[in-house]
């Protein structure tokens, strides 16, 4: 049963897709998004512990199944897709290129709620790279320059991870002792395996360039604002999160990877205050949530890094909540830069209690988050940086905020449907993790309202306000930062290189004259009669 | 002797009557004897691949009963299969997209076409099912000599120096291997694969034999740095020429390689020199991906791919010398995934120059809206070349990686996964200016056939459809395999 909705989830989307090449299809289906992610919704509300699916258990052996961990995160993401198909419908369903878009978004989703459940490589990796190489449509889909080149800078950054990836899992799969490709049994072997290292360098390297982990972020700032404000939602609430179910699902919390666990801590820790410091210095407010997608991540990897070094089995469950919130919250916030204006109760309110939820207000969603990853963040240089990133994230959410009350248009009366679905996110975003923490066994959420605690969470909070006003008063004396910050000193350096491939095309049509082919022929002679003599 | 046994004769002798009746008939008819052979001679291949899928082992038939050496013997394993079958289906998309193009009145280039067709058809199989070292000379002049007169079919002096040229360096490899069929002659009498295998040891004579063969064959393979003949050959000739001769032409002289190697030298095959096969094929891809990084013509770009995709084959030489048994599955889908991925580039280029009466890459701004089915057959192929699942050329590459990675050649690796990048690179180059906006000055683009298209787009669907079948393709390519 479980299995069958499993597949459904990745079915239906593809099924969608194919309905486009009919002109009813391209009629209808664009206006229908927000159905196509139900059956991930339902397959991760009962389906999280059943035994996993296997389809042709003989030969390929690809497996579908849901732990807590990749449920959690798959239904929330689920629930994005949802809530953003409603803003197409709203925004861009009547728009010309409405089925392209649709196309481009399906295909997108079912490679982003295909990777949740998979757990062979090859289905995994066949999951993340149509999840990764779709979203290129996504974010090209205005055709203006900027959107051509953020699309062109991402899917090359993916080509890249996805590389990484395909030799990490080939290395896996190298070091196993059997012909199996599922993943639980794999893994194992990692350990004792004579490629440990590179897999797991390759594995994060992979997965922190999709979840923008510093230095490969570099992509996600520019990508995310130039989609559409539905496609931002999708791109930075539920896309991304296919890094860290990787990144879950990969690196084993056993106790067994506690060196690499510090690598990913100080990763993290580096991105979580990178991502702050460059995005304060960013005017469109969709940069300065993109940003914020990056410093949250950071945190997501430094929580998970923490747990592989101590080996807390408990913690891909917490890290999972975390981003679980930050599927939501930043989702609804990238709807919520579409649904901006009117009256203010129904855009900047809700957004600003959202956005202090990042820095752990009381009572918000994100507070609960916070309290989930406590573990994680127990000792005492990292209790202070996890506050510091805290206090962070309050500036430079209410940093977006302002950017954003900047740029709304008072007069503009946004969609019904499209606010329905930007204030039904929040909701959920504020409400989900109350629901959701006591079943999870994360621990009782009104534990977060004793005075104690409460005293603790707001300390970063009120710190980050102080500093945001600070930022108001003197912002403008911060050095502008370009969107996608080092892409440009890497840019310069691949430019560089140029000059090498001018040097081979003149070798190359040297070679290709008779003289130099004759010679090369008898060198070729040559070469093989040495080595085929072998050692003498 | 078994009815599957009567296939091998006459995939080998059906589409030579059909050239020699092409040839007689002449007119369109000889386009019809084409035609007809295709559509009977795609049903013949996929007969034959499911007798050799059923029986688990080779198909043999000896031709008038008799036993080699004094007898031919012809046999099908599962390469043999596989790659026949992508010979009639790229051969088959390619006679679809030519179909009426000459009108009604014989014109020369038409009824070399369509003569020259079956005959590179016949000589495929020839070389695909010959056992015999002379046969199999035999069979690999028949193609270069069925591929020439294609290459110079549009007559211009272009095309005709660059045929010359090819001709030219072909001989050249002819030499080289007859020289090796005759050295092995004199050592051990035979020519025969199996009895080769055998006999063959390291001595003075069957040494310089396998040098020179092989160096011959790379020729005609044009392996980087032997490769001055194809870019020419392969970009000047008209589409679906540039197609047969891109998709299967070269890939010839490579199952001969494999034949001469894995079948009647095994013992002589040094990890160095499986070594120095490779490294040339890592050169290759590097070479012919530069190359067409920087190549401001589509065809020549998509020729250059060429170069670059054939030092891939080479890679499953010392991974299978090492005992990889999976790199042998990786290298033959590599070569069929890369027959119909580079057969639909070659199509849809061709549409494309038809319809915007130009091939520079710079210059195809709009053609995305214009000829969608096209450009979409073009990525869909680009995804293969690139190895993106669930591509074939995905399940390839993963073959060849994890083979490189279990026998410790982690270099290997390193040139499968740098290749695809590149790969990635050039093919972003045609992808972006095609989905670019129009020049305003540009001409509105001509209309072209549907059917062409279709047939591209069709093959670029195989090459991506057929990673998903590689577990059956993976057993029928290990029948027979070493």
């Amino acid at each position: 049963m479980t299995g069958a909705l499993l597949l459904l989830s990745v079915l239906l989307p593809l099924g969608m897709l194919a309905a486009l090449a009919w002109p009813r299809g391209r009629r209808h289906v664009p206006r229908l998004l927000a159905l196509a992610p139900l059956p991930a919704i339902a397959a991760a509300l009962l389906g999280a512990g059943a035994p996993p699916l296997v389809l042709d258990a003989d030969r390929l052996r690809f497996t579908l199944g849901l732990d807590l961990p990749s449920a959690l995160l798959m239904g929330l993401a689920a629930l994005l897709w949802s809530a953003a198909g409603l803003a197409v419908r709203a925004t861009l369903a009547r728009q010309p290129g409405a089925a392209r878009f649709a196309a481009w978004w399906l295909l997108t989703m079912a490679g982003s709620l295909g990777v949740f459940p998979a757990l062979d490589l090859i289905g995994f990796y066949l999951a993340f790279a149509v999840a990764s190489l779709a979203a290129f449509g996504l974010v090209i889909h205005d055709r203006t320059p900027a959107a051509r080149r953020a699309a062109s800078v991402m899917l090359l950054l993916a080509v890249l991870g996805e590389i990484c990836l395909l030799v990490a899992f080939a290395l896996l799969a190298g070091a196993a002792p059997g012909e199996s490709l599922a993943i639980a049994e794999v893994l194992p072997a990692l350990a004792a395996s004579p490629w440990r290292g590179l897999t797991v360098a390759l594995l994060i390297a992979g997965f922190g360039l999709k979840a923008g982990l510093v230095p490969l972020h570099v992509w996600l700032p520019l990508a995310h604002p130039a989609a559409p404000a539905p496609a931002s939602a999708v791109l930075s609430g539920a896309l991304i999160k296919a890094g860290v179910v990787g990144l879950l699902r990969f690196l084993p919390a056993d106790g067994s990877l506690s060196d690499w666990g510090t690598v990913l801590t100080a990763l993290g820790f580096v991105t979580a205050f990178h991502g702050v410091l460059v995005g304060v210095t960013q005017a469109n407010p969709k940069t300065v949530l993109a940003y914020s997608s990056v410093s949250q991540m950071g945190v997501v990897a430094a929580a998970l890094g923490l747990g592989l070094s101590t080996g807390q089995a408990a913690a891909p469950l917490a890290v999972a909540f975390y981003a679980g919130h930050h599927v939501l919250a930043k989702g609804a916030l990238f709807l919520g830069t579409a649904a901006a204006g009117g009256h203010r109760a129904l855009w900047l309110w809700p957004a600003l209690v959202l956005a202090l939820g990042f820095g752990g207000l009381p009572l918000t969603g994100g507070a609960l988050a916070k309290a989930a990853v406590k573990e994680q963040f127990a000792g005492n240089l990292a209790g202070l940086l996890a506050a510091l990133s805290a206090m962070g994230s309050t500036v430079l959410m209410l940093h977006a905020c302002r950017r954003l009350a900047a740029k709304a248009d008072p007069a503009a009366c946004p969609p019904k449907l499209l606010r329905a679905a930007w204030l039904g996110l929040a909701a959920a975003a504020l409400l989900l993790p109350w629901a959701l923490q006591a079943p999870l066994g994360l621990g009782d959420p009104r534990a977060t309202l004793a005075p104690a605690e409460l005293a603790k969470a707001l300390v970063p909070v009120l710190l980050g306000a102080g500093l945001a006003l600070a930022l108001r008063r003197w912002g403008r004396r911060l050095p502008k930062v370009p969107e996608g910050d080092l892409l440009l000193p890497m840019e310069r350096l691949a430019r560089r290189a140029a000059p090498l491939g001018a040097g081979m095309l003149r070798a190359e049509a040297a070679l290709r004259a008779w003289p130099a082919a004759g010679i090369a022929l008898l060198l070729v002679v040559a070469a093989l009669l040495l080595a085929l003599r072998g050692p003498p | 002797m078994s009815g599957a046994g009567l296939l091998l004769p006459a995939a080998l002798l059906l589409p030579a009557v059909a050239a020699m009746a092409g040839f007689v008939l002449g007119g369109r008819r000889a386009e019809q004897a084409a035609l007809l052979w295709c559509a009977a001679g795609v049903a013949l291949a996929f007969a034959l691949l499911l007798a050799v899928l059923l029986a688990g082992a080779p198909v043999a038939y000896h031709l008038g009963g008799w036993a080699p050496p004094l007898g031919i013997a012809l046999e099908a394993d599962g390469l043999a299969a596989a790659m026949l079958a992508a010979t009639a289906l790229v051969a088959g998309g390619a006679a679809l997209y030519a179909r009426g193009e000459g009108g009604t009145a014989e014109t020369r280039a038409g009824l070399t076409f369509w003569v020259m067709l079956p005959a590179l058809w016949s000589a495929m199989a020839g070389i695909l099912l010959g056992r015999d070292l002379f046969n199999l000379y035999v069979a690999l002049e028949l193609l270069t000599f069925a591929a020439v007169p294609l290459v110079a079919l549009d007559g211009s002096r272009r095309a005709a120096e660059a045929a010359l040229r090819y001709l030219m360096f072909a001989l050249l490899g002819s030499v080289l291997y007859l020289l090796g069929c005759a050295l092995l002659y004199g050592a051990h009498g035979t020519l025969d694969i199996a009895q080769l295998g055998a006999l063959a040891r390291p001595d003075p004579a069957t040494l310089a034999a396998g040098a020179l063969m092989t160096a011959g064959l790379l020729a005609k393979t044009a392996l980087f740095p032997l490769h001055l003949w194809l870019p020419p050959a392969h970009a000047g000739a008209p589409p679906a020429v540039s197609a047969l001769a891109s998709a299967l032409v070269v890939k010839g002289s490579f199952v001969l390689l494999l034949r001469l190697w894995f079948g009647a030298l095994p013992a002589l095959l040094t990890p160095a020199a499986g070594q120095v096969l490779a490294a040339l094929g890592a050169l290759a891809i590097l070479a012919g991906s530069v190359v067409a990084l920087r190549e401001p013509r589509l065809k020549l770009l998509v020729a250059y791919s060429t170069v670059a995709q054939l030092g891939y084959l080479m890679l499953m030489v010392p991974l299978v010398a090492a005992g990889a048994g999976q790199a042998w599955t990786g290298g033959v889908l590599q070569a069929v995934s890369h027959a119909f991925a580079k057969a639909a580039m070659f199509l849809a280029a061709g549409s494309l120059a038809q319809a915007l009466g130009h091939d520079r890459i710079a210059g195809l701004g709009g053609a995305a809206r214009a000829l969608p089915l096209s450009v979409g057959a073009f990525g869909l192929a680009g995804l293969t070349l690139m190895g993106v699942p669930p591509s074939g050329g995905f399940s390839a590459k993963w073959l060849l990686l994890t083979a490189a990675i279990e026998t410790g050649q982690w270099w290997w690796a390193a040139v499968v996964v740098g290749g695809g990048l590149l790969t990635g690179g050039y093919l972003w180059r045609v992808l972006a200016a095609a989905g670019g906006p129009a020049a305003p000055d540009a001409p509105p683009p001509a209309p072209v056939p549907r059917r062409g298209e279709a047939v591209a787009l069709a093959l670029a669907v195989l090459s991506v459809l057929l990673g998903l079948l590689p577990v059956y393709a993976l057993g029928l390519v290990r029948i027979g395999a070493p």
